[in-house]
This record gives structure tokens, sequence and C-alpha cells, in this order.
């Protein structure tokens, strides 16, 4: 990595004093950073994971349990009800974004006018705060707000997604895909822009039509920055919080009760900060996993 | 400290070769996409279906905000649809109300603090860093450099509960320190300042320090300079980060004068504030950014995806 090129230096004894000064110069500037990084992220990094093995409540004394924070998050039913919640809410939230994501590429890809516009538009709600977001969709799902006004005309559910056990999580999943299609959009877009236009214009010379041309000359072209799509938005899923806290507290009965919820809850209205610790090493391994069995699926190189 | 429901610090990367960043390169961004071929353009019936599904994305993705401005200004009580929606009578009630008899005004200011302040602090302590990582040699560099870079990879929930505990065990819980400086120690911005400076040309440091330039002279009179647009995207992400943070202003603002909009908002909503009261609060937190993106979404866009991405 970082190969510095070597450079003719005027004299032996300068260029050693020299190299000293240069030492001593990157060192200070890294300084200030490598102290934060040691105390903000280093340190809690060990901590969480150190913490994970004792019953710490502030103010209390702290004991060393061994597993047993883990044993009890095995026979925690909330967990495995929270993790269920977590993967259905992925499941649902990540492939549909993506689809959606690709959908507003393929729309906006070609230059015409307006369509600059349409791509700030799509890409509006990636920088708006999902929690001044879920102020709104909390009434879009609510009794008399318009999603079930719609939903009714349709002859769909019509009562409040947000109240309903089974709903809330598809209502939640959308709220998610409105708030971060339009990344996946640039992502996207950034690949097709660097598609060289011969190869479809061959394919079109051939008589392929536009699905064989999408299947066959485009799609695999976008296939890494699918994967990366992929890793980035199942990191997000998982990682749900926001909106369940604005918009469900978890309800109704758990059913949006996610892994980040569940943290925080422990961690934060019972500050049983130890097992808390436990639910965030389980939420690391499960990430890493999900994202190796990702980059195996996914991510070979043909 | 995690972006709208999002990963720690910037989109996460992952260690991936296929999506390894490339150095930010200043002045190589293409603006427009390229005119479709002769061949490719799209006939009349495509045309349609490309218009007609373009409005209803549109629509589906302004809705929201739609509603959230002309529901604020919608007096105090039932909403009824579709009538609520038509902007017949507006009042700016709710907005006297919000910024008059709630902490309102006090949270945006703390979150305009927790902003700025972060965003100077981020960019200094990256790129002295960055430009040490990149260009200077000294003993145990490498190293310090990946176990950085390794910590972009730790879920920022981990270290949360542990950075909690440090900070009110330091008395930081309910200070603007305590809020501010843990979030300093930002992996990302680090790597990215390095990318960057590697792509400099060495000649002009080292035609600097030939002429007897000290070495904080050639930081800040020549690196930063060199350094703009990168400090420029990088920043409006740091920013947009900052401003819409939740979970972390959550847990260290416990009294109501320390909380951020997001958090206050969230507070207002769990307080049981008429609808357009919490609406009002959404759109005051709102506009700043919504401004800044119609001013700057070169930096936005590259903010957000250039940070991560060359797929």
């Amino acid at each position: 990595m970082a190969a510095v090129a070597e450079h003719p230096r005027p004299d032996r004894t300068v260029r050693g004093s020299l190299r000293r000064k240069e030492a001593w110069a990157g060192l200070l500037f890294v300084l200030p950073c490598l102290v934060l990084f040691a105390v903000f992220r280093f340190g809690p990094g060990l901590g969480g994971l150190l913490l994970a093995f004792t019953d710490y409540v502030p103010g209390d004394v702290t004991h060393f349990t061994g597993l047993e924070n883990f044993r009890r998050l095995v026979a925690d039913p909330l967990f495995w009800s929270a993790l269920k919640v977590t993967v259905v809410y992925t499941v649902l939230a990540v492939p549909v974004g993506i689809g959606a994501s690709l959908g507003l590429a393929l729309l906006t890809r070609r230059a015409f006018r307006g369509s600059k516009l349409f791509r700030s538009v799509f890409f509006l709600p990636v920088v708006t705060s999902l929690v001044l977001a879920s102020t709104v969709f909390v009434w879009i799902f609510s009794t008399e707000g318009p999603w079930s006004a719609v939903m009714g005309f349709l002859g769909l559910p019509d009562q409040s997604w947000l109240s309903d056990s089974v709903l809330v999580l598809p209502a939640l999943a959308l709220v998610g895909i409105w708030s971060r299609c339009g990344y996946g959009m640039l992502i996207l877009l950034a690949r097709l822009q660097d598609l060289p236009a011969e190869l479809e214009e061959a394919a079109l010379v051939d008589g392929a039509g536009p699905v064989q041309r999408f299947r066959h000359i485009v799609a695999p072209q976008l296939r890494p920055a699918f994967f990366f799509l992929a890793v980035i938005e199942t990191t997000n899923s998982f990682q749900v919080f926001d909106a369940v806290y604005m918009m469900t507290g978890g309800g109704p009965a758990n059913a949006s009760y996610s892994l980040v919820f569940q943290l925080y809850d422990t961690g934060f209205k019972y500050f049983d900060l130890g097992y808390a610790s436990a639910i965030g090493c389980a939420l690391f391994v499960l990430t890493v996993v999900v994202a190796l069995v990702q980059r195996a699926v996914l991510g070979k190189e043909k | 400290m995690a972006p709208t429901t999002q990963a720690p610090a910037a989109p996460v990367e992952p260690p991936s070769a296929t999506t390894g960043p490339a150095p930010v390169r200043p002045g190589r961004r293409r603006t427009t996409a390229p005119e479709a071929p002769a061949g490719l353009r799209p006939t009349r019936t495509g045309k349609l279906v490309r218009a007609v599904l373009l409005a209803l994305a549109s629509v589906a993705t302004l809705f929201p905000f739609y509603a959230m401005v002309v529901l604020s200004l919608h007096p105090q009580g039932a909403v009824e649809l579709p009538g609520s929606l038509f902007p017949w009578r507006l009042t700016g009630e709710a907005y006297t109300e919000v910024l008059g008899a709630r902490d309102v005004p006090r949270w945006l200011f703390n979150t305009v603090v927790y902003s700025l302040v972060s965003v100077v602090g981020v960019l200094l302590l990256a790129s002295l860093a960055g430009y040490a990582f990149a260009k200077k040699r000294f003993p145990g560099r490498e190293t310090m450099f990946w176990s950085f870079l390794s910590m972009v990879m730790v879920p920022y929930h981990v270290t949360m509960i542990p950075t909690f505990i440090l900070i009110s065990k330091l008395g930081g819980v309910d200070t603007y320190w305590g809020l501010i400086v843990p979030t300093l120690a930002n992996a990302q911005a680090v790597f990215l300042m390095r990318q960057f400076i590697l792509g400099l040309p060495d000649e002009i440091f080292e035609a600097a320090r030939l002429d007897g330039c000290g070495e904080l002279q050639i930081f800040f009179r020549i690196v930063l300079p060199l350094l703009k647009p990168v400090l420029a995207t990088l920043g409006t992400f740091v920013f947009l980060w900052h401003w819409n943070d939740f979970l972390w202003p959550l847990i260290v603002g416990q009294s109501a004068e320390m909380r951020t909009l997001t958090v206050g908002i969230a507070s207002l909503q769990q307080e049981q504030v008429p609808l357009n009261q919490v609406l009002a609060g959404s759109v005051i937190a709102f506009v700043p950014i919504f401004s800044a993106y119609l001013v700057g979404q070169r930096y936005f866009t590259e903010g957000v995806v250039g940070s991560a991405v060359k797929g």
C-alpha cells in the first residue's frame, strides 16, 4: 500500500534529519485522531465485547457472568421474535427497494428534458431524516389517512396498517423503501453510465429486444452494483430503529419490535447494559454472517 | 449517531475488492447522462410509458413532503380527506405555537451546534490524519491506518453502550461536548481524506519544504486549499448525518433543553401534541436541509454516494 516515491535529497545528513522531522510531524498529525479513536472506538469496541459477559447495571456492583447473557439470549422469546421481525422487515424491504432503485435508474438513465430534475426528486427522501418523515407517515397510515382510503378503494385491507400485527412490517418496509431507493438509484446510475453504448447497439443490430438487452447485456454489468447495494441495504435494514421508534414503538404486541429496538429498550429503558451489549454482539455476528453469505451468492466473479 | 437508520458513519464499506472505492478525483464527474444512441432512443409509446411511470413515482416520492407542509399549515383539529390536502384555509398557528410555547428554537440551536462543530472537527482531524497517512513516513503508519479502517466494520450499536457509559462517567450526559466529541472519531472520513491526498503530487510539498515552510504551515497553506473539493462533499455528508442523527442524541441529551430537533420532534409526537404542531416542527427541521439541497445538490449526491461508490 501507499508506495511513497523516493526523491533525490541534497545530502546525507540533511536527509536523516528531514526524515526524523517528517516522522515526528506525521505522528503529531495523527495523534489527535489516534487519541479519539482509542477512547471512543477501540476502547468501546473492546468494552462492548467485555460488557456482554457481565451483569453491568449502572450504580450496582458488576460481576463477570461468563456466558450467562448469551444463555439468556438464546432462551429469550423476545429476542427470537425481534430477530424474526428484523429478518422479515429486511426480506420485505431490501429486494423490493433494490427493484425500485433499478426501476428509477432505468427510467432516468438517458438524458431527456427534466431527467436531472427527476433524479433530484427521487434523491430527496435520502437526505430527509426518517424521524421527520415518520411524523407524516404516521398520519398517512392512520385510519383517517390516505393509505387506508386508497386501500379501501382498491378493496384491500383498509384498517390502520400500523396497528395491525401482520401489516405493520409491510408498512414500515414501504417507508424504508421510500427513504432509501433514491440512494440505490444513484449507485446503479453511476454504473449504467460507465456502460459502453456499443454493446447495446450491437445487440440491437442483432435483433435483441429491450428485455433481452437488459437481461444479457445490462444486468450482468450491474452485478457488482447489485452486490454492493444488497450488502449496504441489508446492513441498514438490520439496524432499523428510527421509523420503529417513531411510528409503532415496537407494537402492536411486539409485531415490529426489532433487534436494535430491543437493544435500546433493554439498555436505556431498563438499564440492563450487559444484556444489551450481548444483543449488540449478536447483531454484529448476524451482520457479518449475512454479508459473507451474500458475498458467496452474489459476489462471485464469473 | 447513525444517519437516518443507517450504518455507522457513512455507508459501511464491505471488504470486497469489487466495491473498493477509487480515490476521489476532482473534476472527473460526469454531470449529464449520455444521450441515447439513435437506435436505442425510446419510441413514442416508450416515451409515454416512461412519462406515466415517472409521474407516478414522483407523486409517491413527493406526497409525504406535500402533506407535511400543507397539514402543518392546517388549523388545529380534525384532518379530513381529501379537503385538508387542499390549501384552502392556511394558518401559521402551529408555527407560532411551536416556536413560542415549545422548545423548538432551542432544539434548532442545539442541532446547529451539534452539526457545525462536528463538521469542523471531523474535517480538521481527518485531513490532518489523512495527510499524515498518505504523505508522511513514520513507524507504525500502516498498522495504525488499517486498525482505524477496521473500525468501519464494527457496527455502531456495539460501541454505543460502552461509549455512553464512558461519557456518563466523565459527566458528559446532557452536555454539548458529550454529544459531539465521540462522533469526531470518524474512520470513513480519515479513509476518504487519505485516498484523496494520495492522488496529490509529492512535488508540491517538497518544494514548500525546501522553501523553508514548517510542517504546520505546509498543512494549512498548501494541503488544506488543495482539499477543497473533498472538504465540501465530506463536509456536506457529515453535516447531513449529524443533522438527521437520532439514536445518539436521544440517549445523551436527556433533558428537554439538550434535545436536538429530531429528538425533540420525537418527544412532541410522544407527548400527543396536535398533528399540525408536530408537522410544523418537522418542516422547521427540514427547511434548512432542503434549502441546502437546492443550492448544493451536487455536494449531497457526491457526499452520500461518492463516499462509497465506484461499483
